[in-house]
């Protein structure tokens, strides 16, 4: 079936086009066309504009806000429309009416994929046509213009697709919107190593500012030499429109599958295990492709001895990610963690009721996975240097399992004993494994305290360098896995309270 | 033995603190309307929404013409057509785009054709350039029932349709049932309003508490009931008429000077004979009616819980 003759694309443009899209086209129109005056003008009397040396650093300038209008409408007012047009339409029951009819699932994602935000997606081309102009006038080379412009709509593709997974997921539409606001908040500090942090190629702000620091001369500064030169992954240099793309589209395959999967049967976890462990692993070895030529597997000896600028000290580098990759674990584990209820359904259905046959389908299992990905994966950055800095690699990679085993116990943990009050009661425990220990440092002044936390051992050795005290972090560590086991146990005894129900229920009736 | 167009079999359907269907079977032949009766809370739309495949099921079969829901989803899609309890419009699209949606959805062969005969048959017709927001909730009702018959299916499952309608709209929706029922189309209508199914329902199934109690067509149920109430009117002395009731074993007698309702236990045999009686000991019946295919007379008779 042709896009145009998709019933959901056909209605929503409809919608669109009855809610008006003159109004919104205009306004990008005249935002375009103030800055186009301002290169105009710049043209006819350059001495007005001291700011600007010469015709392409005023029309990369102007282009700059142009695209910069662009992404705020096609990415966030995207992603907004898409997530609320989808949790508006479940809330209305029209969803439901259309997943019964013959439509394939992935006619109906694409229907409100391409179709939720045609609204956007006009302004953006206004806008983009806007900016053909300025780059033209500007004297700007092409290649500018079609490089951002791609980068710009695959972005808004991808990020549409989560927008998509938003709106499947959550009653309240403001919730995704939300984490991408977030995320863009938090997008800032990752300029700080510009070409080292995978967030920059996600949101290809890499890529644009690159295709825009074409040409000019490297400056000796760490961080402006990030923006002009290619990054590199696993110590290969590669183009950063090419690692956005690649990034963009094989994720984006992933959250294809969860989407339609998700439109087919809406009682199943968002996303399957496979799934997040391939998007756990392609995100992993991204991030750590582009560090791991400050190292070259020979953590922390190597340092960055042989970089060209060895004045920019990259040791919060390591930490960062290290803290990236729990955040990103939890969040998968959440994503990947089915409801008790559906477990108990399943039990039900397929009668079998063993603690094993739980374990198989809970997060528990996965959270050993993705623990023993990331230990792997982290070992690329201690290969040559293990025999020296084997406690280092120790305590960070078991920090990285013993978190994630216990945020996917205390998860179902909390589902299972507390229901409808479980996120609460979740936040309380992980307030207090995680941020409780920092605050008794600050009020009895003693570091030992902070040390307790969930995330100290690992930032804490990555940190140090080797001059930690790693022993009492090694304890630490330990101390964290026998936590783990409580909460197992107490996991098991809930779960068997389950089972338990379980059986009762499917007793004939 | 032709098969059903509808077979639905222990249909199990689970909640995280109830068990919301329990063990339900239930036939439906072509041309069969059967009322879904239940107080609220006894699954009637649960079921409703596990036969069309938008609530996940525990255990159970749901078969239309022999196809299995679960290995034949799309064979699904073209045979049934659900309404539920609530009307999802698009509020900024008019009716006849409305249907326009569904048409192309289900790739409906004439589409305009199709989509002004279903305006016909729900009354729309005039309405068919409105705006789904200017539309009443009762011709909102319709133009979603209008959007189930789009594809044409064999079978109906229908929400609590009459739920929000006006007298008149419960009388137009009355005649479009009518009209399914001829067709033969077999059409499930769930309701906890006996009155609005009395009349064109030839089946029943009463539900309680996830449980199907009692299913059955109407007649044949009527049979079965062990208890009916009687109401009697005569000419004349009615004396003589109240002694023979009163000699006759029945309950709950509320005698006036020319009238009597009752409560019989005794079967369809038993009422013959106390008819009789009251013939042959000089009383002029003028009227007899005993309720016994009367929707509510069967749902006390089932025994379930008072209807809400």
């Amino acid at each position: 079936m042709k896009l145009n003759e998709n019933p959901i694309f056909i209605t929503q443009r409809r919608l669109a086009h009855r809610g008006g899209v003159l109004a919104p086209v205009l306004i990008a129109g005249l935002i375009g066309l103030s800055l186009l005056a301002g290169l105009v003008a710049y043209r006819a009397v350059p001495a007005d504009f001291r700011g600007f040396t010469t015709l392409h650093e005023a029309g990369k300038t102007f282009y700059a806000w142009t695209i910069a209008a662009e992404i705020l409408v096609l990415v966030i007012g995207g992603f907004s429309r898409v997530s609320r047009t989808l949790a508006e339409e479940r809330k209305a029951g029209l969803w439901d009416s259309n997943r019964l009819t013959p439509l394939r699932t992935s006619q109906i994602v694409t229907g409100y994929w391409l179709g939720s935000a045609l609204r956007e997606i006009y302004m953006a081309l206004t806008l983009a046509g806007m900016g053909l102009v300025i780059v033209v006038l500007g004297e700007l080379p092409l290649t500018l213009w079609f490089g951002t412009q791609w980068l710009i709509f695959s972005a808004a593709l991808f990020f549409w697709l989560i927008a998509i997974l938003a709106g499947l997921s959550f009653q309240r539409p403001q919730i995704g919107v939300l984490a991408v606001l977030i995320f863009l908040a938090i997008q800032p500090f990752s300029f700080i190593f510009p070409g080292f942090i995978l967030t920059n190629f996600l949101l290809p702000s890499y890529g644009i500012i690159n295709l825009f620091q074409r040409g000019a001369a490297p400056e000796k500064t760490y961080s402006e030499h990030d923006w002009v030169q290619l990054p590199h992954f696993f110590n290969l240099p590669v183009p950063p429109i090419l690692l956005s793309f690649a990034l963009q589209l094989s994720l984006g395959i992933l959250l294809w599958r969860e989407a339609t999967r998700k439109t087919a049967n809406p009682f199943q976890a968002l996303m399957r295990r496979s799934e997040a462990l391939a998007i756990f692993g392609i995100l992993l070895v991204a991030q750590h492709g582009l560090i791991w030529g400050l190292w070259r597997g020979r953590f922390p000896n190597e340092a960055i001895t042989q970089h060209p600028y060895p004045s920019d000290n990259p040791d919060s580098l390591f930490p960062a990610v290290h803290c990236g990759t729990i955040f990103l674990a939890v969040l998968i584990l959440a994503a990947a963690s089915p409801q008790p209820e559906t477990v108990r359904v399943t039990i039900l259905r397929r009668d079998i009721k063993t603690l094993g046959a739980i374990f198989s389908q809970s997060a528990v299992a996965l959270a050993l996975i993705l623990g023993a990905l990331a230990s792997v994966v982290l070992f690329s950055h201690f290969a040559g240097s293990i025999a020296k800095s084997w406690e280092i690699y120790l305590i960070a990679a078991g920090n990285l399992v013993g978190v994630f085993l216990i945020f996917a116990l205390l998860f179902e943990f909390c589902r299972l004993r507390h229901g409808r009050r479980a996120v609460g009661f979740l936040a309380l425990w992980l307030f207090a494994l995680c941020a409780m220990p920092f605050i008794l440092a600050a009020v009895f002044g003693n570091s030992a305290f902070a040390k307790l936390s969930l995330l100290a051992p690992g930032v804490t050795a990555l940190s140090s360098m080797g001059d930690e005290n790693l022993n009492y972090l090694l304890g630490i560590v330990a101390a964290h896995f026998g936590s783990a086991l409580l909460l197992w146990i107490a996991w098991q005894r809930e779960w068997r309270k389950l089972l338990a129900r379980a059986s009762v229920d499917s007793k004939p009736d | 033995m032709t098969q059903p167009v509808l077979a639905i079999e222990h249909l199990r359907v689970d909640f995280p603190e109830v068990v919301a269907v329990r063990d339900l079977n239930l036939t439906l032949d072509a041309g069969d309307v059967c009322g879904l009766i239940g107080p609220n809370g006894a699954g009637k739309t649960t079921t409703m929404r596990a036969v069309s495949g938008l609530q996940e099921c525990t255990h159970g079969q749901v078969r239309i013409n022999g196809h299995d829901l679960a290995r034949e989803p799309d064979e699904l899609k073209r045979q049934l057509g659900f309404m539920p309890d609530f009307c999802p419009t698009y509020d900024q699209l008019t009716a006849a785009e409305f249907l326009d949606h569904f048409a192309r959805a289900h790739q409906v062969p004439n589409r305009q054709k199709r989509i002004q005969e279903c305006l016909e048959l729900t009354w729309l017709s005039e309405k068919s350039w409105a705006l789904c927001q200017e539309l009443s909730r009762g011709m909102k009702q319709r133009l979603v029932l209008a959007k189930t018959l789009l594809p044409d299916p064999k079978v109906l499952l229908l929400d609590e349709p009459a739920s929000g309608l006006d007298p008149l709209g419960r009388i137009e929706l009355r005649k479009i049932l009518l009209q399914l029922r001829d067709a033969g189309k077999a059409v499930l209508i769930s309701s906890h309003i006996l009155t609005e199914l009395s009349g064109f329902c030839n089946k029943a199934a009463i539900m309680e508490r996830g449980k199907l109690v009692m299913f059955g067509g109407i007649a044949e149920l009527g049979k079965k009931m062990t208890t009916r109430k009687i109401s009697l009117k005569w000419r004349g002395d009615g004396d003589k008429a109240i002694e023979i009731l009163k000699s006759g074993g029945v309950k709950d007698l509320e005698a006036q000077s020319n009238s009597a309702t009752f409560r019989f236990e005794g079967g369809t045999d038993g009422l013959d004979e106390l008819l009789k009686s009251l013939v042959n000991g000089g009383t002029r019946v003028s009227e007899w009616r005993a309720a016994g295919d009367d929707l509510e007379q069967i749902f006390l008779e089932s025994g379930a819980r008072e209807l809400m």
